[in-house]
C-alpha cells in the first residue's frame, strides 16, 4: 500500500464519477437513477460496516442503528430547525458520531458472538425509542411531511437527476474517505487486531482506542447512508432502523466479499437489484432471499468479488516459495 | 409511560396476582425457550439465531394440530416433537457445514432460515394474526386468588413449566447422555477425544434445544396469538436471560427470564409502549455494572 | 536491562501455576527454563510479560516494578516474547508483518493522515528481516511460509519493538533436529549482537546444555534447581523429575 495506490483510487474515484454523472445524458430511465440513489445509500452503510466486520473482525448485527439515526436526525434537523441542508447534514454526522461513541464504548469490549447480539439489542432498544416517541418521530408511521428546503448550493433535490447526482458525488467521496482510512496506519492497526488480536497487544498497541476508533467512523457513515436515504422517501421511517436493515446490509457485505474494498458497494447493488426483480415476481421476498443467502454462504462461501479476486490473484502471481527449511548463514 | 396506574395495580391484590401471574407464565416460557438457546450455545458455541423460528414453528404446529384432533396435549407433544426432529434435520444438513467458521456465517445460515420459514409460515397459515384459543379442556371458570383473576391455564401452564425444567435440570445431572452434553458444554474436543460420537451428540443437543423452543411455542400459544415473525423477539429476550443470568448458569438464566416476564407483566401497565426499551435498558445496565452475567462465571 | 521476579504467585482457581518463584536474570545473560509439561514455563513468561497478573509477588525490569503493568506498558519498558505456536498476522506478508510491528514500535498506529506504511518502516523491516534471515520471502504472504520460517518471524515480531529483554517460548517447537540446531544457533547470534537479556524455554537437552549459560529448572510451578549445565545435569532432583536415566554426551 503506498503512495501510487493513493493516485490510482482518486483515479478509479473520478473516472466512476464521470462515468455516473454522464449517463443520465444518453439513458433515459428514472429506475435507474433511483436505483442508483438506493444504491448510493446502501453502499455507504454496507462498506462502513465492512470497516468493522471485514477490516477489524468485529461482526456488528446491529449497525442499522446508525443508519437510522442518520435518516431520523436529518429529516428532524430539516423539519424542526431552519438549518441549512449542509448544516443539517453536518449536525447528522457529529450525533452519529456521539452514538458511535456511546454504542462502542459499551460493545467494544465484548467478546465476538456477544458484541453481535448486544450490539442488535442496542439498534431494538433505538428501534423501541423511534415507535414510542410518537410526538417526535412519527411512531410507526414515520415522520410524515417531506423534507423543507432541499436545496444544496444551487441544487435543487426536489429534482429527481439533481438528488442523483449528489447522491453520486456523496457516495464516491464517502467512498474514497473509507478507503483512505482503510489504507492507513489505524487500517492496518485494524487488520492485524483482526488476523490476531493477542498479538497485536502484545505490539504495545491499544486494543480498545484501535476498534472505538473504527466503530466511531463506521457509525458516522452509516449516518452518512441515511442521510442520503432520508433525502430518498423524503422523511424517514421506522423500517430503516428495523433489524432486516442491519441483517441485509451483513448479507450485502457477504455477498459483495469482505475482502475487497469495493465488495460492499457490488452486494449492495446485487442485493438491490435482486430485490427488486424479486418483488416483480412474488411476495415471498423473504424465501428468494434466505435461499439466496444459503446458496452464498453453504455454496460459493465468499462473496462475488472475493471470487474474482483470487482468479486474477492465481493468474497474475505464482505460487510462494515451496516450504524448505531455511539453511543456517 | 403511566406511573399512577401502574402504582395502583401494584397496590391493589387482585391486579398484583393477575400480573404476578402473567409475568411468572411470560417468564417460565422464556426460562423453557432460553434454556434451549443456553444448552446449544454452550456445547456447539453456536449462535442459533433462528431459535426464534423453532418457537415459531412450534406454535404454529401445536394450533394445527389442535385444530385436527382436538387435543391440547396432543398438540403440545407434536409442537416439541416436531421441532425435536426439525432441530435435528437443520443441524445436520446446515449448521454442520459452518462449525468453526466466522460467527458472520453461521449468522447468516440462521438468519437465512429465519427469512425462508417466516415465508413459509406465511404461505401455509397466512399472514394474519391467528389465535389458538384456549383448548376446550380449559375453558373452565377462572380461578379467583386473592381477587385476581387466574384462568386455570394458566396454574397448570406453570406446573407444565416448572416440571419440565426440573426434568431437564435431572436428565442432563443424572443420566449418562446428559451429564455427556453437560460435559460437551465444558469442553467440546475433549468429548471426542474420548470416543464419543460428537455427531450424535451435538444433533441430541439440537433436538433437545429446539425441542425446548418449540414446547414453548405450544404452550404459549393459547395465550399468545401467533404471527410470522414472531419468534424474532423471543429470540432477543432469550438471549438476554443468557446474558442476564450469565452464561453456562441455568439457575441465572430462570432467575433473569422470570424477571423479565414480571417486567413485562407489569410493564404492559406502567410503560405499554416501552416495555421492550426496558428489557434492553436492563441488559446493557447489567453489562455495565457485572460484566459476567448475575451468575456467570467468564466475562461476556 | 535486568529482569528480576520476587516470590512471584499464580493461582487458577484451585491450580497453582506458579508458586513463589525467585529468578535473577542480569543483563546480557543468556538463560534457560526447563522442567515437565505443565511446569509452569508458559505461565511464567505470560506473568512477566503482563498477560496475567500474579496473585502475589514482583517483576523487576532494572529495579523498576512492573508487576502487573498491561501487555502494551511491558512492551514499552522492552521486552519482547515470542510464543510456541508462532503468533503471526497470516493475512499480510513478511514485509507487512514487520511493517506493522515497526509502526506499532514507532506510535504510529492510530494514525489517518497519511497512507499505510508511514516513510522509512519499510527500510526498517527489512532490517529486521535480515537479522532472522527472512529478508528473500519479504514479500511471502506469511500464511503460506514454511513452520520454520513461521517461527522466525514470530522471533522478528518481537525484535521489530528493539526488546532489550528477549523471552522465546520453545523457539524450537515442531522442528526435526537438524533445523533445531539451526535455529538455536541462529538465536545465539541474535543474542550476541543485539546484546539482549535472552530467556528461552526448551525441551531438546542437548540444546539446553551447549547454548545456555544458566539453566533453571522448574517443577510444578516451582524452582526445582539453577546452575550451568554441568550443575544441572549431575543435579540428582532433576534427574528423578526431568532427566530420568538419560545419559547425554558433553
Amino acid at each position: 500500500m503506498t503512495a501510487g495506490t493513493a493516485l490510482r483510487d482518486l483515479a478509479v474515484a473520478a473516472i466512476a464519477l464521470i462515468v455516473l454523472i454522464a449517463v443520465p445524458f444518453f439513458v433515459h430511465s428514472p429506475a435507474f437513477l433511483d436505483f442508483i440513489i438506493r444504491v448510493a445509500a446502501m453502499a455507504l452503510f454496507a462498506t462502513s460496516l465492512n470497516l468493522l466486520v471485514g477490516g477489524t473482525g468485529l461482526v456488528s448485527f446491529g449497525h442499522g442503528m446508525f443508519y437510522g439515526l442518520g435518516a431520523y436526525a436529518f429529516a428532524l434537523l430539516m423539519q424542526r430547525t431552519e438549518l441549512s441542508l449542509a448544516a443539517a447534514a453536518a449536525a447528522t454526522l457529529v450525533i452519529g458520531a456521539v452514538a458511535g461513541l456511546a454504542v462502542g464504548a459499551v460493545c467494544i469490549r465484548l467478546r465476538a458472538i456477544y458484541f453481535a447480539f448486544v450490539t442488535l439489542a442496542m439498534q431494538m432498544l433505538f428501534y423501541s425509542i423511534i415507535i414510542t416517541w410518537q410526538s417526535l418521530t412519527g411512531g410507526d408511521q414515520g415522520l410524515q411531511g417531506g423534507i423543507p428546503r432541499r436545496v444544496l448550493f444551487g441544487f435543487d433535490l426536489n429534482s429527481q437527476l439533481h438528488l442523483y447526482v449528489l447522491s453520486s458525488v456523496v457516495m464516491v467521496l464517502g467512498l474514497l474517505v473509507l478507503r483512505h482510512v482503510s489504507a492507513s496506519p489505524l487500517g492496518a492497526t485494524l487488520r492485524m487486531i483482526r488476523d490476531n488480536e493477542p498479538r497485536t497487544a502484545f505490539l504495545g498497541i491499544t486494543i480498545w482506542r484501535a476498534k472505538l476508533t473504527a466503530f466511531v467512523i463506521a457509525a458516522v457513515f452509516a449516518s452518512l447512508g441515511g442521510i442520503l436515504a432520508a433525502l430518498f422517501v423524503s422523511g424517514a421511517y421506522p423500517e430503516l432502523a428495523n433489524w432486516p436493515i442491519s441483517g441485509q446490509a451483513i448479507f450485502a457485505v457477504m455477498l459483495g466479499g469482505i475482502s475487497t474494498f469495493l465488495g460492499p458497494l457490488a452486494g449492495a447493488a446485487i442485493l438491490l437489484a435482486l430485490g427488486d426483480a424479486v418483488t416483480r415476481v412474488t411476495e415471498y421476498t423473504g424465501l428468494v432471499l434466505g435461499l439466496v443467502i444459503l446458496f452464498v454462504t453453504l455454496g460459493l462461501r465468499r462473496g462475488v468479488l472475493d471470487v474474482l479476486m483470487e482468479a486474477l490473484r492465481r493468474r497474475r502471481a505464482p505460487l510462494a516459495r515451496p516450504a524448505t527449511p531455511k539453511a543456517a548463514e | 409511560m403511566d406511573l399512577d396506574a401502574l402504582g395502583q395495580c401494584v397496590t391493589t391484590a387482585s391486579c398484583l396476582v393477575t400480573q404476578t401471574t402473567s409475568g411468572l407464565i411470560a417468564g417460565l416460557l422464556l426460562f423453557l425457550v432460553a434454556a434451549g438457546l443456553t444448552l446449544i450455545f454452550g456445547v456447539l458455541k453456536v449462535v442459533n439465531f433462528a431459535h426464534g423460528t423453532f418457537y415459531m414453528l412450534g406454535g404454529y404446529i401445536a394450533f394445527t394440530t389442535l385444530q385436527v384432533t382436538g387435543s391440547y396435549t396432543l398438540a403440545v407433544l407434536a409442537g416439541g416433537a416436531g421441532m425435536a426432529v426439525f432441530g435435528v434435520f437443520f443441524e445436520r444438513v446446515l449448521i454442520a457445514r459452518v462449525y468453526g467458521q466466522d460467527v458472520l456465517m453461521q449468522l447468516l445460515v440462521c438468519y437465512a432460515v429465519v427469512l425462508i420459514f417466516d415465508d413459509v409460515v406465511k404461505m401455509v397459515w397466512g399472514a394474519d394474526f391467528l389465535a389458538m384459543g384456549m383448548p376446550p379442556a380449559f375453558q373452565v371458570p377462572p380461578l379467583f386468588i386473592a381477587g385476581g383473576i387466574v384462568p386455570p391455564f394458566y396454574a397448570v401452564l406453570i406446573g407444565i413449566a416448572l416440571v419440565i425444567a426440573i426434568a431437564l435440570a435431572a436428565a442432563l445431572g443424572r443420566t449418562r447422555a446428559g451429564k455427556t452434553v453437560l460435559a460437551a458444554a465444558q469442553n467440546p474436543s475433549m468429548v471426542s477425544a474420548l470416543g464419543i460420537n460428537t455427531d450424535r451428540l451435538f444433533a441430541l443437543v439440537f433436538a433437545i434445544g429446539a425441542g425446548l423452543a418449540g414446547l414453548g411455542g405450544a404452550l404459549a400459544a393459547p395465550v399468545r396469538s401467533l404471527t410470522p415473525g414472531m419468534g424474532f423477539s423471543v429470540l432477543i429476550d432469550s438471549f438476554i436471560v443468557t446474558v442476564i443470568g450469565g452464561m453456562g448458569s441455568i439457575g441465572g438464566a430462570l432467575l433473569a427470564a422470570v424477571g423479565i416476564g414480571l417486567i413485562r407483566g407489569f410493564g404492559t401497565i406502567g410503560f405499554p409502549t416501552f416495555t421492550d426499551g426496558l428489557i434492553y435498558a436492563a441488559m446493557i445496565i447489567v453489562l455495565l455494572l457485572r460484566p459476567t452475567g448475575l451468575f456467570g462465571r467468564e466475562v461476556i | 536491562m535486568s529482569l528480576q521476579v520476587e516470590h512471584l504467585t499464580k493461582r487458577f482457581g484451585g491450580l497453582a501455576a506458579i508458586t513463589d518463584v525467585t529468578l535473577d536474570f542480569p543483563t546480557g545473560s543468556l538463560t534457560a527454563i526447563i522442567g515437565p509439561n505443565g511446569a509452569g514455563k508458559s505461565t511464567f513468561f505470560n506473568l512477566i510479560s503482563g498477560a496475567f497478573r500474579p496473585d502475589s509477588g514482583r517483576v523487576l525490569l532494572d529495579g523498576e516494578d512492573v508487576t502487573g503493568h498491561s501487555r502494551g506498558d511491558i512492551v514499552r519498558h522492552g521486552i519482547g516474547r515470542a510464543f510456541q505456536v508462532a503468533s503471526i498476522f497470516p493475512t499480510m506478508t513478511v514485509a507487512e508483518n514487520l511493517m506493522v510491528a515497526v509502526a506499532a514500535h514507532r506510535g504510529q498506529w492510530a494514525g489517518l493522515g497519511r497512507r499505510f506504511p508511514p516513510a522509512g518502516a519499510r527500510a526498517r523491516a527489512m532490517e529486521v528481516a535480515e537479522l532472522v534471515g527472512l529478508a528473500d520471502v519479504a514479500d511471502t504472504l506469511s500464511a503460506h511460509l514454511s513452520h520454520g520460517d513461521q517461527k522466525l518471524l514470530d522471533i522478528a515480531l518481537a525484535l521489530a519493538l528493539e526488546p532489550t529483554v528477549l523471552l522465546l517460548d520453545e523457539p524450537t517447537a515442531g522442528m526435526g533436529p537438524e533445523e533445531r540446531w539451526q535455529m538455536i544457533e541462529r538465536v545465539q547470534r541474535l543474542w550476541e549482537r543485539q546484546k539482549l537479556t535472552l530467556v528461552f524455554i526448551e525441551h531438546d537437552m542437548d540444546i539446553v546444555f551447549r547454548v545456555a549459560q544458566t539453566i533453571r529448572v522448574l517443577c510444578y510451578g516451582r524452582v526445582l534447581a539453577e546452575g550451568d549445565a554441568e550443575a544441572i545435569r549431575t543435579n540428582q532432583a532433576v534427574i528423578d523429575a526431568y532427566l530420568g536415566t538419560e545419559q547425554h554426551a558433553a
